[in-house]
């Protein structure tokens, strides 16, 4: 593994457990103590996935619905734990999961840029001092007293990504956020993405717009049935799933 | 734009297997964990989940902190007049008595409530950003806390009423230590309250059962002097009960817990605190996957 490792998977593998009915935490104790502990089917979406990201590449994750992309970016942020393996990562890590930005619907924009950017490593003088430009970024000035309940999806995937792009990211874990907002802020998060890139942030990213990952992305992981199964250039990765997708 | 150099990345792995999440450095390809202060690493997130929290509970009363004096204040007077009578000659001041066991009691009890909800509430901030989930609980304690900071000033404001129920002694040393007792104590219980409610649908209930349960047990609208003798000993466990009556004793009459009381009181609150931490580690990452 080479010094500049900025993320590593090793053996990493997710299982989930299937209920059947919905759990209670006195019939559980009950049946502990009684020795009948009922079986909870296990199924893994995810198994042996092992990778290195270096700093400064930018990597596109690609695959059918339900591969296991989006887990496997949750895992890489945090938002989840592996159930086996290892999963190491440095710096600092702004991630963009899915739609909406995950605020407290009660606190106001600039609450929630507080929280976000804290939580993200900032201090909170820090993104005060930056809570201007982060405004300016996602056309929220004036509405930044507002509590977020009143934000439309757009004003509130906006902040999301103004904030994680404010916080001089090393690793940007996008998951089809830009999907959202129009043309307009999708080209300006394009260009910003662009920019972050130039200056040698590392960026992971999930997208099913092929132009876009062969646009933005030197490396892809191909990812089939929560298997790892390709690993290279983009143009070859882009490839091999093809050949895969019409083979299925 | 302006190319800086990128600056260098720490050296400290963040590493995160099925048992948790640990600091590490990377020596000769293996992760070996290093220590990290945890809560000294969090504490402006602490502060400001604490802050926010605080000011969007007022946002939502009109009527604010006076709502939040009023009512222990009113509780105060119908137990007083209902109960006076009774426990008169045990407790000179009973007004100041029960009002320092209604202000702790309704602090524990909106902790634990809203510790039982933190991770529900907030589940969209839970499922979509990483910060230590831990600190969500540990909120609820803090800003119920604040709360009890407030009204406390009403319990300042109307002792000078009451003559006599009130002793200058070297035994209101003791409170910041009862009162960190009981921070700990709610923290361990919060957390695993907490943790619990995603992943179980009966937690909620359990918990305000048990509370209600509990209220009686603990002597917060009556003097421990009334419990009968055998069950003297499982009271002085209670360490819920400890800290009322520490309390009780130090700001009425002037008297520090013993070092039996201190030990109890202790012994309890330690391990509380690590059951607690023990259940919120063993199933923080299955209510990630819950919640």
């Amino acid at each position: 593994m080479s010094e500049d490792a900025i993320v590593e998977l090793r053996g990493v593998g997710k299982m989930f457990r299937r209920f059947d009915h919905p759990p209670f935490l006195l019939r559980n104790l009950f049946a502990r103590l009684s020795g009948r502990v009922p079986p909870r089917p296990d199924f893994w979406p995810m198994r042996a996935v092992s990778a290195t990201i270096h700093r400064g590449e930018t990597v596109a994750l690609i695959g059918r619905n339900g591969s296991g992309k989006s887990t496997l970016l949750r895992l890489i942020a945090g938002a989840a734990y592996p159930s086996e393996g290892e999963i190491a990562v440095r710096g600092r890590i702004a991630p963009l999961l899915q739609l909406g930005a995950g605020f407290q619907p009660d606190m106001t924009g600039r609450e929630c840029a507080r929280v976000n950017g804290v939580a993200l490593g900032l201090s909170p003088t820090q993104v005060d001092e930056r809570l201007p430009a982060i405004a300016g970024f996602a056309d929220l000035d004036g509405f930044l007293d507002t509590p977020v309940r009143y934000y439309s999806s757009g004003m509130l995937a906006r902040l999301g990504f103004a904030v994680a792009v404010h916080t001089d990211p090393d690793l940007l874990i996008v998951d089809e956020v830009l999907a959202v907002g129009d043309q307009a802020f999708q080209a300006k998060c394009l260009s910003k993405i662009d920019e972050l890139r130039a200056g040698g942030v590392t960026i992971l990213f999930v997208s099913h717009d092929e132009a876009l990952v062969r646009k933005l992305c030197e490396r892809a992981l191909l990812l089939d049935g929560g298997q790892l199964v390709a690993d290279g250039p983009v143009a070859e990765v882009l490839a091999r799933y093809e050949e895969r997708s019409r083979q299925a | 734009m302006s190319q800086s150099p990128p600056r260098p990345l720490p050296t400290l792995w963040v590493v995160r297997t099925s048992h948790g999440t640990r600091s590490s450095r990377l020596e000769g390809g293996r992760f070996v964990p290093a220590h990290t202060p945890w809560l000294r690493e969090h504490a402006a997130l602490l502060r400001l989940f604490v802050a926010n929290d605080f000011r969007a509970r007022y946002r939502a009363q009109a009527l604010g902190v006076v709502w939040s004096l009023l009512q222990p204040l009113v509780m105060m007077g119908i137990l007083s007049l209902v109960f006076s009578h009774t426990f008169r000659s045990t407790e000179p001041n009973f007004s100041i008595f029960l009002l320092i066991g209604l202000l702790i009691w309704q602090w524990i009890s909106a902790a634990l409530n809203s510790a039982t909800n933190a991770f529900v509430v907030n589940a969209d901030m839970v499922k979509r950003t990483v910060f230590p989930r831990a600190l969500l609980p540990l909120t609820s304690v803090l800003s119920y806390g604040i709360n009890a900071a407030v009204e406390s000033i009403a319990l300042i404001a109307i002792i000078p009423f009451f003559p006599g129920a009130f002793r200058l002694s070297w035994a209101l040393v003791a409170i910041p230590g009862l009162l960190a007792c009981l921070i700990v104590l709610l923290g361990g219980a919060a957390l695993a309250v907490s943790v619990l409610n995603v992943i179980y649908r009966d937690v909620a209930y359990l918990v305000s059962t048990g509370l209600l349960i509990l209220y009686w047990l603990t002597p917060v609208v009556y003097p421990p002097s009334i419990v009968p003798g055998r069950w003297q000993l499982l009271y002085a466990w209670n360490p819920l009960g400890g800290v009322i009556s520490g309390l009780r004793d130090a700001i009425l009459h002037g008297q520090a817990p013993d070092a039996a009381a201190w030990g109890r009181l202790l012994a309890a609150t330690v391990l509380v605190a690590l059951v607690g931490a023990v259940i919120f580690r063993r199933h923080e990452h299955e209510m990630l996957d819950h919640v």
